[in-house]
């Protein structure tokens, strides 16, 4: 996720308000893979292939920019954590800038979502509380740590910028060697995490930090002059953008115009999840059950992030047999109508379970 | 077929000849130079018998819904052929019947694939080199024949091989036999790491010794060098799926840029983590590369007089399931057949190409022996890649002057290869020992997991009476000549086979293994008797000779440079070329051997 770059923010150098800054970036990206994993674990199985594609190859760049925070966070000295009810991800979940993420099948209105994430500067339908979606599926918002730090509403361009000025004023006032003193070794490199877009960077100075930083916010809509970012790629916001219209961009095309084939959207094709289920919304024991195994190895899962975020970087092999598990455990939910008889689907809740 | 892209076309233009290299096969040979040669700036065309239906993401998707749709899951599944360019399945041996015409007095039981891509499309991955011995068996044991060239000769090209196809291995780990490394260099990806079943047989097997020709043996369980992605090396950037479409992103890419153990390599990755020749393809030069797939080379044409070749005569097709064609000829300054080593012979033959030369003979494989059992704990059968490693330290010796070497894979598959299970375990225990409910699944869970399937690969030797002739009575639907094949299992392998049975055995007492190998249980394979003795062989799909090198032009069809002795426009590449394969199965010699002969086309062409 990402956006543009707004006025600079000027702050007096504070090392921990970077670091704090940096978890709350980890927790942001973390934030988004739910958000698509959803989307993309609700297409009904030999359907919507190109649509599952270009939601795939957005969330696999959210992962990666995950790992890009951590490992400049950890450059920095600092500790990434992903685990914990303090750390992980709830939903309905507020960003800093009032966009909030819900957990949703596969929609139109969830292509709307997906495009105010990507680019908040533009005006997007997104979904108010009243919206048939989500009425009644919005107890509570849960307010994103980037959110609660930066005080008032601000954009997630801004939120970076402010990271990215802090590191240069920070390496300006304490020199780089010292403000980048974390353990080499604690870096995550392209040997253990893999992205078609982008690999990861060892972040170990001022120029491979704001590398790392912008790579996170050029993926996201592409460089500002282009749809596109350095490497040729599409960015997020386009790359949904044709989800919206069902037509794939072609190098020619302008932005909000694209004249490709179809992609072959279908939101017929789709499992009808409740918005944002909670495992309490699950009464039946059978059904507790399924959904407190997804709940268990998504815990897993971010245990052996954290670990690999923590000097052990070899603790996310054993990530990528756990993301199957994790689409397999989903959709046995995902495949059942609840027992309530309105004919919506269960789904996965992404709540962390300590006992995992 | 859908979304044709880049440089794969229509073949609409038809008789451009401004093409400095025509290539007949877009297999791993034919891709590999295309590749070297379009980047060099040589104006390359392919012409590729098949469809090129696995080149698009949605064209390899029906590929693999074939595949989950199919009855049977053989190598061949995924893979149907065009009406105009058949090829051989595995069982065709089962029913009689098929694209081979079989005189005996074997059966040859291997096959191949002839779409864009070829046989790549649904190999193992496994690849390992040939040993230093494997060049020199006359010298060294009386047996076979001398490549005239040498380990030496081809060692820079298989490090080069081994970065362009993208093999996972250590260096340090496949450092035996007389194999060697230079200092510093690695392969491109870390070795995969072993499967459950490796790690249990390896702690069981590792360090025991046997005795072959008066000669002792130390035993390993050594995993394979696979060209399968793993983790990079020095900034090498694993290749993932191939997508190529003229419109849109090509977002598929990336898929596949790290193996996922999904079990199903052969017959098909479903996410291209394992190499396939099109990949190499998809990096030529795509300004100097014209690609004409549904075209089958029908008829080579050569000056009579100087023997220079002057064009391929091709048949074209626009509908896979009809054998209605159109006629062209495509013309170059230069030929290489890279149809595979049938298809080679096949072509050579049916143009009257190299008549003084032993056009056909030589063919060989590796007759193959399945040995089978169950573990006495659990070794997690039915997870990983198929086979990530073997038991290959019998792969040279001595003992070859009196009988095959050979080698065993470790499959991690259970009994699938052998019995069909997982499938007919359950119909066994239903329906013979009366199970259901719990009992049944108790009884599953206390056997499937420890199922122990071994391949055991035999070498065999080049014979002049192992062929591929043509007979204008047999003819494919276009009107081709369909390979006519005259095969005999001597008694080296045999032997070997003999010698192989006798270690297996050892091998699964030493690790507790109860030996479950049923001859009746493939009993439509074909048997051989040696001494007394009764083995049921299969092929491996490793097919050589056909258009042996050698160092002079008696008794050999191209040198040492694939270069046609008859004809020196002409290359003839691939497995084909083999005088002698050892045991390693034969695709990273193939593509060490191509990469060379693209050097020396680029020396001379660019000239």
């Amino acid at each position: 996720m990402n956006a543009t770059r707004p006025a600079e923010v000027k702050r007096p150098v504070n090392v921990k308000r970077l670091q704090d800054l940096l978890q709350a970036a980890v927790e942001l990206e973390l934030a988004t893979i739910p958000f698509y994993l959803c989307a993309l674990y609700s297409l009904r199985p030999g359907s919507n292939d190109e649509t599952g594609l270009i939601i795939r190859s957005v969330v696999v760049e959210e992962m990666l920019h995950m790992v890009l925070a951590a490992n400049v966070l950890n450059a920095i000295g600092g500790e990434p954590r992903v685990i914990g009810a303090a750390h992980v991800p709830r939903y309905p979940h507020e960003l800093p800038d009032g966009t909030v993420l819900d957990l949703l099948p596969f929609c139109p209105e969830g292509v709307e979502e997906f495009l105010k994430v990507e680019n908040p500067q533009y005006p997007h339908k997104a979904l108010d509380p009243g919206h048939p979606m989500v009425a009644g599926r919005r107890p509570k918002r849960h307010l994103a740590r980037a959110a609660s730090l930066m005080g008032a509403p601000t954009t997630i361009g801004a939120f970076y910028a402010e990271i990215t000025d802090g590191l240069k004023g920070a390496a300006a006032a304490l020199g780089e060697r010292a403000l980048f003193r974390g353990d080499p070794a604690r870096q995550v490199t392209s040997e253990y995490y893999y992205a078609g877009g982008g690999s990861p960077l060892p972040v170990t100075d001022l120029a491979s930090a704001t590398g790392a930083l912008t790579e996170i916010v050029d993926q996201g809509e592409g460089d500002l002059a282009s749809m596109y970012d350095e490497d040729g790629d599409l960015g997020h916001y386009y790359r949904f953008n044709q989800l919206k219209y069902d037509r794939t961009y072609l190098p020619s095309d302008d932005a909000g115009a694209p004249t490709g084939p179809q992609v072959g959207v279908d939101f017929g094709a789709v499992y009808p999840m409740i918005a944002n289920p909670r495992a309490d919304d699950y009464a039946d024991p059978e059904l507790r059950a399924a959904s407190d195994a997804v709940n268990r190895t998504w815990s897993r899962l971010l245990s052996d992030i954290e670990a690999a975020f923590n000097g052990r970087p070899e603790a996310l092999l054993p990530a990528v047999p756990a993301m199957f598990k994790l689409r397999d455990q989903a959709l046995v939910l995902l495949a059942n109508p609840l027992p309530r008889g309105d004919g919506r689907h269960a789904g996965p809740t992404f709540e962390w379970m300590a006992d995992h | 077929m859908t979304g044709a892209s880049g440089a794969v076309d229509d073949g609409s233009a038809m008789d451009d000849t401004s093409y400095d290299v025509a290539i007949v096969g877009a297999g791993i040979s034919g891709a590999l130079i295309a590749n070297r040669l379009t980047n060099a700036g040589l104006r390359v065309l392919v012409l590729e018998a098949g469809p090129a239906t696995a080149w698009t993401f949605d064209g390899y998707a029906a590929h693999l819904d074939h595949f989950y749709e199919a009855d049977g899951k053989g190598p061949e599944s995924a893979w149907p052929p065009a009406a105009g360019a058949p090829q051989p399945d595995t069982a065709d041996l089962r029913s009689g019947g098929g694209y081979f015409v079989q005189q005996g007095p074997d059966s040859y039981g291997s096959s191949y694939t002839r779409l864009l891509g070829g046989s790549t499309l649904h190999w193992l991955g496994v690849c390992l080199r040939m040993l230093p011995e494997d060049f020199e068996l006359r010298s060294r044991y009386g047996v076979g024949r001398d490549w005239p060239l040498g380990y030496a000769d081809l060692e820079p090209y298989y490090r080069e091989a081994e970065w362009e196809v993208g093999v996972s291995a250590d260096a340090a780990d496949q450092s035996h036999l007389g194999i060697e490394f230079p200092d510093g260099y690695d392969y491109p990806m870390h070795a995969l790491p072993p499967s459950y079943s490796d790690q249990v047989l390896g702690a069981a097997v590792d360090g025991m010794t046997v005795t072959l020709g008066g000669q002792p043996f130390a035993l390993r369980v050594r995993g394979y060098p696979a060209a399968r992605n793993s983790m990079p090396r020095d900034g090498y950037q694993p290749v993932g799926a191939v997508d190529e479409r003229g419109e849109g992103q090509a977002l598929a890419r990336d898929l596949g840029q790290r193996c996922q153990g999904n079990t199903s390599c052969t017959p098909i990755c479903p996410v291209q983590a394992k190499y396939n020749a099109q990949k190499s393809l998809a990096k030529a030069d795509r300004r100097n590369l014209r690609v004409i797939p549904q075209a089958v080379a029908a008829r080579v044409l050569a000056d009579p007089v100087s023997g220079q070749v002057t064009g391929v005569e091709y048949q074209r097709y626009a509908n896979p399931d009809s054998p209605r064609h159109t006629r062209a000829v495509a013309r170059a300054r230069c030929y290489v057949l890279a149809a595979h080593a049938v298809e080679n012979a096949k072509l050579m033959l049916a143009s009257g190409l190299g008549a003084d030369s032993p056009v056909g003979e030589g063919l060989m494989d590796h007759p193959a022996l399945y040995a089978w059992g169950l573990s006495p704990a659990p070794v997690g059968a039915y997870r990983g890649p198929l086979s990530t490693a073997g038991i290959d330290d019998l792969r040279g010796g001595a003992f070859r002057a009196s009988h095959a070497a050979f080698r065993f894979d470790i499959g991690n598959d259970g009994w699938r290869a052998t019995t069909g299970a997982p499938d007919t375990s359950v119909a066994a225990a239903v329906a013979s020992l009366g199970m259901f409910g719990t009992r049944l699944r108790r009884h599953l869970e206390a056997t499937l997991p420890r199922q122990v399937r071994f391949s055991v690969a035999v070498e065999q030797l080049p014979s002049p009476n192992n062929k591929v002739t043509i007979d204008p009575r047999y003819v494919d639907p276009l009107g081709n000549p369909r390979p006519v094949i005259s095969y005999h299992v001597d008694d080296y392998p045999r032997a070997g086979m003999a010698a192989a049975t006798d270690v297996y055995q050892r091998v699964f007492a030493q690790a507790g293994i109860e030996d479950r190998t049923d001859s009746g249980e493939g009993a439509w394979f074909p048997s051989l008797a040696y001494d007394g003795r009764v083995f049921h062989y299969h092929g491996m799909g490793h097919f050589a000779g056909t258009h042996t090198m050698g160092s002079s032009a008696a008794g050999s069809v191209v040198d040492a440079d694939q270069r046609c002795w008859a004809h020196r426009n002409l290359f003839v590449v691939g497995s084909g070329s083999f005088p002698t394969m050892g045991t390693s199965n034969p695709t990273l010699t193939m593509a060490a051997l191509s990469l060379r002969t693209a050097d020396r086309m680029i020396k001379e062409l660019t000239r």
